[in-house]
C-alpha cells in the first residue's frame, strides 16, 4: 500500500481534476490517520481475507437484455442546451492536445 | 400555516373524493407552506407547473389514491424542466431533460410536484448542513440538525408542507432524518424501486426512499413506485405487490430480533426505555422477541466499510461533473481542457466533498485496492452474511433509529471520528444487504423526536410495512406535524 | 547479436448494432453533430447503462469465430479517467471478466499455417469524437457509446507481415460475420500494436513500445518493420528501448514518439455496480452461434475442391458478396467453376468498377449468369460472343439464351454436322492441306477459319480443329 503523504494527497486531487484549497491537504492527511486506523478494524476481522468481495447487496442475476431497438434521440439543440461552452450544436473546449489518452481523431 | 398539507395522504384523498377540496387548493396550500418554510428546506420550486397540473385534474376517483395530491422531491431526482443541483454548486443551473422514473410514476398516478428539497451536497453527509444553500434545520429546534442527507424532505414533511417527500438512502439518509423529525421514513429493497434519474452517490447502496406521516401512506406510495424499469438493469423483475394490503390487514411475520450489543450500548435512558418498552409490548402482542448476538467486530466494521465503499463509488459516480456538458463554466483564461475541468471542479465542489473523493480515489489506486476497497467489499460480505444468518430464523431486526438528541449545529465537526460509535452506523446494514427498512416515530425527549427502525429480508418490504403499522398502533404516534409551541 | 521481435496486437472492432452499447440512442453515421444521443450518452446525472442484446450476440459470434471460451455470466467494470470525449469520467468495459477467453486464429505465412493466440475479447463502449481546429476542439457525442469489442492477441507474432496477416484475418472474420464494417480507414476497426525485441533464445519479454494510428492494413506491416529496425539499431548500439507510445506517420513512413510511459495512468478499475451480473441463457448462446455466417476458412475449404487455384479463391474471398454470389451459383449446379470465376471476377467485376455499382444491384439473375457460364464452358459460344452477351445482359437485362437465339450465335457441336463441314472444307482446299503436310503450320488456322466461314461461325472451332487434324495428320508428315 502507498504511504499517505501530503504529496500523494495532492496527486490524488490532481488526478481527480481539482485543486485543494489552502490547508485542505493537511486536513485530509489527518483524515487519513483515522481512516487507516479504521482500516485496521477490517484487517482484524476473522476470515475477511478469505471472503468474496461483494459489489451487489444480494445475488439476483439478470437474464434479460435490451432489445436492439433505437429510440428517438434528443434534438442536438437540446442535447447541448445545458452546456455553457458551445459552438453551434457542439461542445467547445480549449484545444485538446497530446496527453495521456492520445486519441488520434483527425 | 398550511390548512391541508398537514394532513395525511389518506385524509387528503378522502377530502378530494368527497370534493371537500380541489387539487388546486391543495397546491396553493402547499405553495404557501413552501414560502413560509422556516427550516431552509427548499431548492427550486415548480409552482406554475404544479398549478397547471392541478387545474387539469377534474375529479378524483376513490381508487385513485394519490391523484391530486402535492409532493416534494429531494434535489437529487432528475426533474424535467426544473433545475436540479443535488445542492451542489457544480450543478448550478442544470435543467434536466428527463424525469426520474419515480417522478414520472408519481405524476402518472396524478401526484403534483411542487418543489425540490435541500440535501447534503451530492447526498454525501448526515447533517443537512453541507448543501450549497447552507444549513437545513430541525423544525423542532432550529439550533439542531434534522439529519441528512435528505434534510429538506424530512423537515418539509415534519413542518406540514406536504404529505410526501421523496428522499434517497445510501447509509441512512432517509431513515435517520425521519427519526429526528417524527416522520415515517422508508428505504426500499435495493432493486425494488428504479434508480433511473436518481443522482448516484454510491450505486451499490443507493435506494429510493420517502417520507410520509404514517405507514399506510407510505405503502400506497411504494405500490406506485415499485416494479421493474427498463432504464435500470438493477431493478428487479419480481412481481409488484399491493403493499397497502399488508398495512390494512396488518400482515406481519412473527419473530422480531434485537442485537444484544446494541441494547447494551444505548446510553440515552429515554430512548433505551422506550425501545425496551416497545419490545415488551410487541411481545405481549404475540410476537416472539429474540436476542441475537451479532458480533461486535462486525459492528465496528460498519463505519470503515461504509466510508471506503461510499467514497470510492462516489468519486467515480461524480466524475461526470466537469462543467462541460452541464453545470457552470469556469471563469478566466482556459488554455487546456484539463484547466477547464480543474477549474470547474475546484470551484464546484466543497472542501468536504473533495476530501471524500480523495479518500475514495486513494482506496481504489491499484497499489491500495487490495487492502482498502477490496477489503471493504469483503467486510461487506461478512456483515451481510451474518445478517442473512440472522434472517434465517428471525423475521425483523428492530433497533432505535437514533441514539440521542439531534446534534446542535454549533457542535458539529467535520473530522472523521477516531472511535466511531457503531450505534450511529447501525442502519448502514440495511444498505449493505439491500434490505427494506422503515423508521417511524418512537417517542420524544425534551420535545425532540426519536424513532425506531425495522429492517426485514430483501423484498419483504410489505411485511416491514405491516410491522410498521403494528408499531404505529402501539405507540399511537402517527400523523405528527410540528406545531409552533407544542 | 540476433534479436527476435515479439508482437502483440489489440484490435477495437466497432459493432454494427442499431442502438448503442448501453443506451437506446441510434448508432448511425454521418448524422448532424450531437443528434444521435439520449441523456445517458451525455452522462446526465441519474442515467443508467442498459446492455444491448445484439452487441452481446455479435460479441459471442466473434468470440466463437476466434475459438474462444464464452463466459456464461456477463460482468462489466469501470475504467476511470478524465477526458473530454469520455462524458461519464469512466468507460464501462470488461476488465476482470471478458466475454471471451483463450482463443486463436489461423493465418498462412510463407505458405505455412500459423496459429496466433487470442488472449481475450471484451465488450465496451466507444468515446465521443473530437474535431481539433486552430485553437479549439469541438466534441460530438454521436459516436459516444457505440459498442466495441476489444480483441487482445497473445504476443505471438514476430514480423510486420505476420501482424498484418493477423489483423487481416480478424478483419475478414468480423466482416464475414456481418457484425462490423471492419474498416481501418474510417475507424470501425482500430489497432494498437505492441512491439518488443529480445535476444534470440531468451524467453523474457523486452521493453515494449505501443504503436497507434495505423489506419490501413499495409501500415501495420510498415510500422512494425520500422519499429523492429529502430529498436534493433538502439540495442545494437548498446542503448535501451524505452517504454513509450508511438504513432505511425504515414507520410514520413516511420513511427514518432507520442509520449513516454513514465507516468502510467491508474485506471482504478472496479466492478460496474449498475449492471448486475447477467446470466446468458444457453438457448441464447446457441442461437447466436447457430445464426453465424459462414467464415472465410469454411469457404476456403469448400472452394478448394472446385478446381479454383489459391489465387482465385483469395480473390473471391476479398469480398463476402462475391464469394456468396459464387457459392449460390455453385448451388445452381454451374458446370465449370473456373469459367464462372472468370465471368464474375473479370467481366462482371470490371463492369461494376467501371460503373460504380454493387454486385447485388446488377440486372441479370444468378440463374442467367450460370446459364451464360454453362454456354461458354460447353463450347456453345466462344468467349468473344460471351462478352457480347454479358454486355447485353448487364445493360438491358436480357436473358442469355434469348440473345443467343436472336443473334443466331449458337455453335454447332453436333459431330455429324461438323464432319460434313470439315469434309467440304478439305475438299475445297486441297492446296492448304498439302501445304500443311509439307510443314507450313499456318495452314491449320486457315482451314479452321474456312470451316467457320462455311458454317457462318456456328461450328465449334475446337471441335472442327480436332476433326481436321484427325484427317490431315501431323504437320510436315510429307516433307
Amino acid at each position: 500500500m502507498i504511504k499517505v503523504t501530503k504529496q500523494i494527497i495532492e496527486e490524488c486531487a490532481k488526478n481527480l481534476m481539482f485543486e485543494l484549497s489552502e490547508g485542505q491537504a493537511d486536513l485530509i492527511l489527518e483524515d487519513f490517520s483515522t481512516v487507516m486506523a479504521q482500516i485496521d478494524f477490517l484487517k482484524n476481522i476473522e476470515g475477511v481475507d478469505a471472503a468474496d468481495e461483494m459489489t451487489f447487496p444480494y445475488k439476483d442475476h439478470q437474464k434479460i437484455l435490451r432489445e436492439d431497438k433505437p429510440t428517438k434521440p434528443l434534438k442536438a439543440v437540446d442535447a447541448v442546451r445545458n452546456s455553457n461552452t458551445r459552438l453551434g450544436n457542439q461542445i467547445k473546449l480549449p484545444k485538446v492536445v497530446g496527453n495521456k489518452h492520445d486519441k488520434v481523431d483527425e | 400555516m398550511t390548512k391541508w398539507m398537514n394532513k395525511s395522504i389518506s385524509e387528503l384523498h378522502d377530502a378530494l373524493v368527497r370534493k371537500l377540496v380541489t387539487p388546486i387548493e391543495l397546491v396553493e396550500d402547499c405553495i404557501q407552506g413552501v414560502q413560509e418554510d422556516c427550516c431552509n428546506a427548499f431548492e427550486a420550486t415548480a409552482f406554475d407547473e404544479a398549478r397547471k397540473a392541478a387545474l387539469a385534474i377534474k375529479e378524483v376517483k376513490p381508487e385513485e389514491y394519490l391523484r391530486g395530491i402535492p409532493f416534494l422531491a429531494k434535489d437529487n431526482f432528475s426533474t424535467k424542466g426544473i433545475e436540479t443541483t443535488a445542492s451542489s454548486d457544480i450543478l448550478k443551473g442544470y435543467v434536466p431533460l428527463y424525469d426520474a422514473t419515480v417522478i414520472s410514476k408519481l405524476k402518472r398516478a396524478g401526484m403534483i410536484l411542487v418543489a425540490k428539497t435541500t440535501m447534503d451536497e451530492l447526498a454525501m453527509g448526515g447533517t443537512g448542513t453541507t448543501g450549497h444553500k447552507g444549513n437545513t434545520v430541525n423544525p423542532y429546534d432550529h439550533e439542531r440538525i434534522v439529519g441528512g442527507s435528505s434534510c429538506g424532505s424530512a423537515a418539509a414533511v415534519a413542518e406540514g408542507i406536504a404529505p410526501l417527500a421523496l428522499g434517497s438512502d445510501t447509509g441512512d439518509s432517509v431513515r435517520k432524518p425521519a427519526s429526528y423529525s417524527a416522520t415515517v421514513g422508508f428505504k426500499c429493497t435495493w432493486g425494488r424501486i428504479s434508480r433511473h434519474g436518481l443522482f448516484p452517490f454510491a450505486t451499490s447502496m443507493d435506494a429510493v426512499g420517502f417520507f410520509t406521516r404514517n405507514v399506510l401512506d407510505g405503502s400506497h406510495v411504494l405500490s406506485v413506485l415499485s416494479g421493474h424499469d427498463s432504464m435500470d438493469m438493477s431493478s428487479s423483475y419480481r412481481k409488484k405487490e399491493k403493499y397497502e394490503s399488508y398495512v390494512e390487514k396488518r400482515k406481519t411475520l412473527h419473530r422480531i430480533g434485537y442485537f444484544k450489543a446494541v441494547m447494551d450500548a444505548i446510553t440515552d435512558p429515554v430512548i433505551r426505555k422506550s425501545y425496551a418498552d416497545l419490545l415488551d409490548k410487541l411481545g405481549k402482542r404475540g410476537f416472539e422477541i429474540v436476542e441475537y448476538d451479532y458480533p461486535e467486530k462486525l459492528l465496528d466494521a460498519l463505519y470503515p466499510t461504509y466510508m471506503i465503499l461510499s467514497c470510492a463509488e462516489s468519486t467515480s459516480n461524480n466524475a461526470n461533473l466537469d462543467g462541460i456538458r452541464f453545470g457552470p463554466k469556469p471563469e478566466g483564461n482556459l488554455e487546456t481542457y484539463s484547466e477547464y475541468m480543474v477549474k470547474a471542479r475546484t470551484k464546484g465542489f466543497s472542501d468536504l466533498i473533495k476530501r471524500r473523493f480523495v479518500i475514495g480515489s486513494f482506496s481504489l489506486l491499484s497499489a491500495n485496492q487490495e487492502e482498502m476497497f477490496n477489503r471493504a467489499q469483503k467486510a461487506r460480505r461478512l456483515i451481510v452474511d451474518e445478517m442473512n444468518r440472522f434472517f434465517d430464523n428471525i423475521d425483523y431486526l428492530l433497533v432505535p433509529a437514533s441514539y440521542g438528541l439531534p446534534k446542535r449545529i454549533d457542535s458539529l465537526s467535520t473530522a472523521w471520528s477516531t472511535k466511531p460509535d457503531f450505534l450511529d452506523n447501525i442502519l448502514t446494514i440495511g444498505n449493505f444487504g439491500g434490505y427494506p427498512s422503515l423508521t417511524l416515530p418512537l417517542g420524544f425527549e425534551d420535545n425532540l423526536p426519536f424513532g425506531v427502525n425495522i429492517t426485514g429480508r430483501i423484498f419483504e418490504d410489505g411485511y416491514v410495512m405491516g410491522l410498521g403499522k403494528e408499531i404505529e398502533d402501539l405507540t399511537g404516534l402517527k400523523d405528527i406535524v410540528f406545531k409552533e409551541g407544542n | 547479436m540476433e534479436f527476435e521481435p515479439v508482437i502483440g496486437v489489440e484490435i477495437h472492432v466497432e459493432l454494427k448494432t442499431k442502438s448503442k452499447m448501453f443506451s437506446s440512442a441510434p448508432c448511425s453515421f454521418g448524422m448532424e453533430p450531437n443528434s444521435e444521443t439520449v441523456p445517458f450518452d451525455l452522462a446526465f446525472p441519474g442515467t443508467l447503462p442498459v446492455v444491448n442484446k445484439e452487441a452481446v450476440n455479435y460479441g459471442i459470434k466473434i468470440c466463437t469465430a476466434l475459438n474462444m471460451t464464452i463466459d456464461r455470466t456477463l460482468y462489466f467494470d469501470r475504467k476511470n479517467y478524465f477526458y473530454p470525449d469520455l462524458p461519464k469520467g469512466y468507460q464501462i468495459t470488461q476488465q476482470f471478466r471478458p466475454i471471451g477467453k483463450n482463443g486463436h486464429v489461423l493465418i498462412t505465412l510463407d505458405g505455412k499455417e500459423r496459429r496466433i493466440g487470442v488472449e481475450q475479447a471484451h465488450l465496451e463502449e466507444d468515446t465521443a469524437k473530437q474535431i481539433h481546429l486552430n485553437d479549439i476542439s469541438l466534441v460530438n457525442f454521436n459516436r459516444c457509446g457505440t459498442p466495441l469489442l476489444e480483441i487482445v492477441s497473445l504476443p505471438d507474432m514476430h514480423s510486420g507481415e505476420e501482424a498484418m496477416k493477423y489483423v487481416e484475418a480478424i478483419r475478414e472474420i468480423v466482416t464475414y460475420l456481418g457484425v462490423s464494417d471492419g474498416k481501418m480507414e474510417n475507424g470501425s476497426m482500430r489497432c494498437d500494436i505492441n512491439i518488443s525485441l529480445r535476444p534470440k533464445g531468451e524467453t523474457k519479454l523486452g521493453t515494449k513500445c505501443e504503436c497507434k494510428n495505423l489506419n490501413t492494413i499495409q501500415n501495420i506491416r510498415a510500422a512494425v518493420d520500422y519499429e523492429i529496425a529502430r529498436q534493433t539499431e538502439i540495442l545494437l548500439s548498446g542503448g535501451q528501448v524505452e517504454q513509450e507510445t508511438r504513432r505511425y506517420d504515414e507520410n514520413a513512413k516511420k513511427t514518432v514518439l507520442m509520449r513516454k510511459k513514465t507516468d502510467a495512468v491508474d485506471y482504478k478499475y472496479f466492478r460496474e455496480p449498475n449492471i448486475v451480473p447477467i446470466d446468458l441463457d444457453e438457448g441464447f448462446i446457441y442461437d447466436c452461434i447457430h445464426s453465424m455466417n459462414k467464415l472465410p476458412d469454411q469457404y476456403r475449404k469448400e472452394l478448394s475442391g472446385k478446381g479454383l487455384d489459391a489465387y482465385q479463391i483469395e480473390e473471391l474471398l476479398k469480398d463476402r458478396e462475391f464469394v456468396r454470389y459464387f457459392e449460390d451459383c455453385l448451388d445452381l449446379s454451374v458446370k465449370n467453376p473456373v469459367t464462372l470465376w472468370n465471368l464474375l471476377m473479370v467481366e462482371i467485376l470490371g463492369y461494376l468498377n467501371k460503373n460504380g455499382i454493387a454486385l447485388k444491384d446488377i440486372r441479370p439473375t444468378k440463374e442467367q449468369v450460370v446459364t451464360l457460364s454453362d454456354l461458354l464452358s460447353a463450347g456453345k459460344i466462344n468467349s468473344r460472343q460471351g462478352k457480347e452477351i454479358l454486355a447485353e445482359m448487364l445493360e438491358e437485362g436480357k436473358d442469355p439464351l434469348a440473345i443467343v437465339k436472336e443473334k443466331g450465335m449458337e455453335q454447332i457441336s453436333d459431330a455429324s454436322i461438323i464432319e460434313q463441314v470439315v469434309e467440304d472444307v478439305l475438299a475445297q482446299n486441297a492446296q492448304s492441306v498439302s501445304d500443311w503436310q509439307k510443314g507450313k503450320d499456318r495452314a491449320l488456322g486457315y482451314l479452321v477459319g474456312q470451316a467457320m466461314k462455311l458454317s457462318k461461325g456456328k461450328v465449334n472451332p475446337a471441335l472442327a480443329k480436332e476433326r481436321i487434324l484427325a484427317k490431315i495428320g501431323p504437320c510436315g508428315s510429307r516433307k
